[in-house]
């Protein structure tokens, strides 16, 4: 006999069949968590030494293309389809033989032989919000639950590393499914609330205010604590020392040149800023390779705008130079530090863009069929994965779901994507429901 | 063997029975029916103690019947002989009791029926649960409906959905049902049932009947009990047998306990075995639950530790909150902790009644008064203070999810805002003006009540959210199957729905304004079923419609007593606004599987609320003058593991709007946010899409979703730096010049430390304290610099940003 499974042992709440065997997960815990038995839970996943221990991919730079990207205008042009699909982009040749991309993608063939390409990502979700959902949370999206994003998910499972936080946005919270969803706002990302391509460009109260220097935040901070003194003693409580911990890293944070440099763009080369582009794209990837150079573990970072539902051409003509440049840049150069094998470069957009050009000379959303880079960390190097068929409207080799997709990413970071964690409720949840680790993708 | 083992049974079992004196014992259930040669019921006997123990001693009773040739007792099972009416007399311990029993059809076989023999194993064996063939394609190529919703469907896909295969009409035992089932061939599942057990005997039985169908008359399941409802246990180890008896639309009953699923909410306190037997372990709390068709029905048990010796002493009770939780903290053996001192008490008051901190006037007027009833004179004082309100406005926005949207433009939402400000200002009775907002139809501008139905316009969320707002359930689950955890079925979903089929929206000459009217057209239908469903009210009736727009006959019912979560779930989002925690915690989770900490004590606020007609400020009032709400956190030996049973005060950070105005309030420096005048309150912003990088690095509501998980209280990296290092701090010091304004006057800097600890904290602070930083001030060549640092460390220290 068998205990109620819980909710999301139920594939209806995902809708994909299950092959898993038989689960036997009751509800466990007491009448629901408070919050600080919450924490107190938390606080223990995290720490625990016997943790999950780093993979192969020390670090990951996720970077986001809202809106959609057109995969057939990027990575996986059809030149010999009918004008209607493959549309008025032409096409370069790339270091593999008979493999090419978007013509806008110049810099980036040249680095082809350095990185993966998956040509058949897909999922079912054409809503901006729910493709979004998809791709940064490795879940469909629930009515009843909102998921944490991968990079809440290596926070919570790895914490702060040289004194860095672990998970960082640039330049700010893209969506609230980057955030850290039924985890506590805990393991919520640290956003810089400020573009580092912008000429005044500081990190949101990184730098101490105006008038304090190092000496008078230390004689601050003795007089903090001895205004602290008083509570700490009367008060015992989870959501006290939580509080504690977050002061604790301030501190580390605020009093580690070597952490506050790692958000100073300005150190870098004005050479390597140009190489990389003085706009959006190649700022925000610079200061991604400085992050994680230092010890972020996860920057997530977004650029551009790519719901074209019109005029493509000129659209992706204007926004792509600029992507290829920095990122074409960022895979030399962490390859030229020697970061490339540890860190993991993940290229992923809410879904692709219908195969016909529509009336208005754009493409709309397709969620089907659509591409994403990884490069680094452990994975293939100069590798096509899968395939979409002739007119880029299905997947025709090894379709890459969601699951698998987070599944695999996960497993190079270390983290076992059938680990459990614990939602509000005592719902355990697993990090990736039902995916496996694609093979093929591993160097 | 045996005899020895029984006589050592006995001798504990008298041993401990003597510590503590017998009370008296209950069977369980109070009667026995039995109806035809299958009728069967079991019973368990529970012995109560004087000290508040309880003892499952069914196996220790002397159990005869009056008239033994009418059934056969074995063990706890008795089963029919004849028919007849006699009783059952169970004695133990020198006390005795008797129950009815009575058989019927004795010597008459009973057909097999697929709907109450079949289904149930089904879901007993886990054959339809979410993780096997009920999830919703299936498992390995056959689907069962996920906990038994649509047996018919069923039916076909064992009989008729690949004919031959799955049942074998020639040869029962070798149909692929059974063969899975058993194991005996590969399955994914592995063994469910063992040859020769009932569940085995019942499925031969069916098949070897033609695996018939049921007729249309079949009667359903309209009840479940579970026995007993509560137990105590005296520390691990200790079992208590769990008795589940259903009752049937043709008025029957039957004993369902081996068709039941159980579990239990807190595993660590007590488990419960698959055949309802509950074994304690560690001292807690614990809620098992008895699942049968689509019913779920619990019970509490209490596991202390082994022989816990506990006198309650005579603690003071100001009014019924108080008896109530002091009655379970008995059963607990927990001892409440201390009332707080004044200090604690006018900073927690400020906090929660009106959103900010006394002010230094405030404070001395209070500390220094020595009026016996102080408290209660100042609580009556801050609840007729317009900030009360606005406090409150700021709750219901949130749920309403005021803000400006595609659907709703700026002006809509503004109105909407003042609409729900004035009703909240004017004191007007929850139910009254809920009523109105249900019910509304009009323009958007001219009746802004109706932004309700603009805000979300599809039918099955509005349903959802209609729910969990006003009734505080999560109800989507029954939108594609039975609620798994609750009492709520598609039916119930669907009939609930269909109030808001009939919603009709046009535009007018104003782009920005909509109108919302009755357009007396529009069904739901029931997506396995089909067919339009009729309008019933969620747990209640189908009303008789008489032609009303039917949002109006809905709101009728919704906010009034008919309605039995609409009290208790307001009163408990009250009590969770001074607490912290909901007697049902999440307060918009109330369901079965998920019951109230203290019930009696919810359903007395829900009767006072009622009683008060929804006037909350006359229930503020009894919580507040409580002593349970004046608690200090400081713990003892008993009340140190307490976060759900009010034993102690609770930590609490306060909420992002409050501590901005807090910030506000003793910087002197004043907020702009955009729509609103300079010096406005974070609490008084109308749209939920205004934000400021405070409010929303402190967790502000965004007012995406109705779900009171949107206030956000945990702690970030984000929060520490913009205290240390933000303008929330450093800048609104010097902004505000306090400390330049106090060294004008010529304050020493102990009385301006004085000042800042009763502005900041609400108390003064130690000797210690104005020794150390009075040295510390000192120290430093500028005092004002180093004054303003002594203020910064009290904005950022930990005893502001909570609520203790």
């Amino acid at each position: 006999m068998t205990r109620p499974v819980t909710w999301q042992d139920d594939p209806a709440h995902f809708r994909r069949p299950t092959r898993r065997s038989f689960l036997t997960v009751g509800l466990v815990g007491g009448l629901g968590l408070s919050l600080d038995q919450f924490f107190r839970l938390q606080a223990v996943q995290a720490n625990t030494p016997g943790g999950p221990k780093e993979g192969p991919a020390k670090s990951i730079i996720h970077i986001f293309l809202p809106g959609g990207i057109a995969h057939q205008d990027f990575l996986d042009p059809k030149p010999l389809a009918p004008v209607e699909y493959r549309g008025e982009i032409g096409t370069t040749p790339t270091k593999l033989p008979g493999v090419f991309f978007s013509e806008y993608m110049k810099h980036t063939a040249q680095v082809a032989d350095k990185i993966t390409v998956c040509r058949s990502m897909t999922h079912g979700e054409a809503a901006h919000e729910r493709g979004t959902h998809n791709m940064f949370t490795g879940y469909r999206p629930s009515p009843a639950i909102i998921f944490p994003s991968m990079g809440s998910v290596v926070s919570h499972e790895f914490g702060p590393r040289k004194n860095l936080p672990p998970y960082v946005c640039i330049p700010s919270l893209p969506t609230t499914y980057a955030s850290s969803g039924y985890l506590s706002s805990a393991f919520a990302p640290f956003s810089l609330g400020s573009d580092p391509a912008a000429p005044g460009f500081t990190v949101q109260d990184l730098k101490l205010p105006n008038g304090v220097d190092d000496k008078r935040f230390e004689k601050r901070r003795s007089m903090l604590e001895a205004v602290n003194d008083y509570f700490a003693r009367k008060e015992k409580d989870d959501s006290l020392k939580a509080m504690d911990t977050f002061y604790e890293r301030a501190y580390s944070l605020i009093s580690s040149e070597q952490a506050k440099n790692a958000f100073n763009i300005n150190l870098e080369k004005p050479e390597l800023r140009d190489a990389y582009g003085r706009n959006a794209a190649g700022q925000r990837m610079l200061l991604a390779r400085r992050l994680v150079e230092s010890g972020v573990r996860f920057v997530s970072l977004t650029y551009g705008g790519w719901d074209m539902h019109n005029s493509i051409k000129a659209g992706m003509a204007g926004s792509l130079p600029q992507f290829d440049q920095a990122f074409a840049m960022l895979i030399r150069d962490l390859s030229d530090r020697g970061l490339l094998d540890s860190t993991l470069v993940m290229v992923s957009s809410e879904f692709g863009r219908t195969p016909k050009i529509n009336g208005t000379a754009g493409r709309d959303h397709w969620p089907k069929v659509f591409s994403i880079i990884l490069a680094g960390g452990g994975i293939k190097k100069g590798f096509i994965y899968g395939a979409s068929d002739a007119t880029a409207t299905e997947p025709e080799d090894d379709p890459l779901t969601v699951e698998d997709m987070a599944m695999t990413v996960y497993h190079q970071l270390g983290i076992d994507g059938e680990k459990k964690l614990m939602s509000p409720g005592s719902r355990p949840i697993d990090i990736v429901r039902e995916g496996t680790v694609r093979k093929a993708l591993i160097a | 063997m045996n005899r020895i083992a029984l006589l050592v049974s006995l001798v504990i079992v008298s041993v401990s029975a003597q510590a503590q004196e017998l009370t008296g014992i209950e069977v369980y259930p109070g009667d026995i029916n039995l109806l035809t040669a299958r009728g069967r019921q079991t019973f368990v006997v529970q012995a109560s103690y004087a000290d508040g123990i309880t003892r499952d001693v069914t196996a220790q009773c002397k159990v005869t019947l009056a008239n033994p040739g009418l059934a056969k007792i074995d063990k706890n099972l008795v089963t029919p002989l004849a028919d007849g009416e006699t009783q059952l007399i169970v004695e133990f311990g020198g006390k005795s009791k008797t129950i009815p029993v009575k058989v019927k059809d004795a010597k008459v076989d009973r057909p097999i029926s697929f709907k109450l023999d079949v289904m149930p194993i089904f879901m007993r064996a886990g054959c339809n649960s979410g993780g096997c063939h009920g999830a919703a394609r299936g498992k390995d190529g056959f689907r069962l409906s996920l906990f038994g919703f649509d047996a018919d469907g069923d039916h076909y896909r064992l009989t008729r959905e690949l004919p031959g295969r799955r049942i074998n009409l020639s040869l029962p035992q070798e149909s692929l049902l059974i063969e899975k089932a058993l194991g005996k061939v590969p399955h994914t599942g592995g063994a469910r049932i063992k040859e020769g057990d009932p569940y085995y005997h019942d499925l031969i039985r069916w098949i070897e009947a033609k695996a018939p169908n049921d007729p249309a008359t079949i009667p359903t399941p309209v009840g479940l009990d579970i026995y007993p409802k509560q137990a105590v246990l005296d520390g691990k180890g200790e079992l208590q047998q769990m008795v589940v008896r259903a009752t049937y639309s043709d008025g029957t009953v039957r004993d369902v306990t081996s068709l039941s699923l159980f579990l239990s909410s807190n595993d660590n306190s007590a488990k419960i075995s698959d055949d309802g037997l509950v074994t304690a372990n560690e001292r807690g709390e614990a809620f098992v639950m008895a699942r049968f068709a689509t019913f779920t029905v619990g019970a509490q048990i209490i596991v202390l530790p082994k022989g816990l010796k506990f006198t309650w002493p005579n603690v003071e009770e100001r009014n019924y909150i108080d008896t109530l939780v002091h009655n379970k903290l008995k059963k607990l053996r927990i001892l409440p902790g201390e009332v707080c001192d004044d200090e604690t008490f006018l900073r927690r008051v400020y906090l929660d009644i009106v959103g900010v901190l006394p002010t230094v006037e405030e404070y001395s007027k209070f500390i220094s008064s020595s009026e016996p009833n102080k408290r209660a004179k100042l609580i009556d004082e801050l609840l007729e203070r317009k900030e009360f309100a606005e406090l409150w406005v700021l709750k219901w926005a949130e749920l309403l999810q005021i803000r400006s949207s595609q659907q709703v433009s700026y002006k809509a939402m503004l109105l909407y805002y003042e609409w729900l400000q004035q009703r909240i200002a004017q004191n007007v009775p929850v139910d009254v003006w809920v009523q109105e907002l249900l019910g509304a139809s009009g323009g958007t501008f001219k009746n802004p009540a109706t932004n309700f139905y603009q805000n979300e316009t599809d039918i099955l969320k509005l349903t959802e959210n209609v729910a969990q707002v006003f009734m505080g359930m999560r109800i989507q689950c029954a939108q594609c199957h039975n609620h798994p955890f609750d009492r709520w079925t598609m039916d119930d979903y669907y009939s609930f729905a269909a109030f808001f089929a009939q919603i009709g929206r046009k535009g007018t000459d104003d782009p920005r304004e909509v109108i919302v009217f009755n357009s007396r057209g529009g069904e739901v239908s029931h997506p396995v079923r089909g067919g339009a469903m009729k309008p019933k009210f969620l747990g209640g009736i189908e009303p008789d419609l008489k032609g009303e727009d039917r949002r109006v006959v809905l709101a009728r019912w919704l906010a009034s007593p008919e309605n039995p979560y609409f009290a208790t779930g307001l009163a408990n989002r009250v009590w969770h606004h001074f607490f912290g925690v909901g007697i049902i915690e999440e307060v918009d989770d109330v369901r079965i599987s998920n019951p109230a900490s203290n019930p009696e004590l919810l359903a007395e606020l829900g009767k006072r609320f009622t009683s008060y007609k929804y006037d909350f400020k006359k229930l503020v009032r009894d919580i507040c003058n409580s002593r349970t709400y004046q608690l200090s956190t400081k713990t003892n030996e008993s009340n140190e593991g307490d976060t759900r049973n009010f034993a102690r005060a609770y930590l609490r950070r306060i909420k992002a709007e409050t501590f901005l105005d807090c910030i506000s309030q003793v910087t002197e420096t004043k907020n702009k946010f955009p729509g609103l005048p300079n010096g406005a309150r974070a609490v008084q912003i109308a749209d939920g899409t205004v934000s400021t990088y405070f409010l929303t690095t402190f967790g502000r509501a965004q007012r995406e979703t109705v779900c009171s998980c949107e206030v956000r209280l945990e702690p970030t990296l984000s929060q520490s730096l913009h205290l240390l290092n933000g303008d929330a701090t450093t800048s609104r010091i010097i902004n505000g010049n306090v400390i330049g304004k106090r060294l004008a006057e010529n304050k020493t800097i102990a009385q301006i430390i004085e000042e800042l600890y009763i502005r900041c904290l609400s108390r003064k602070p130690t000797g210690a304290e104005v020794a150390k930083l009075v040295a510390m001030v000192d120290a430093e060549p500028d005092k004002k610099t180093a004054l303003e640092d002594v203020f910064w460390s009290l904005l950022n220290s930990r005893e502001f940003m909570f609520n203790h």
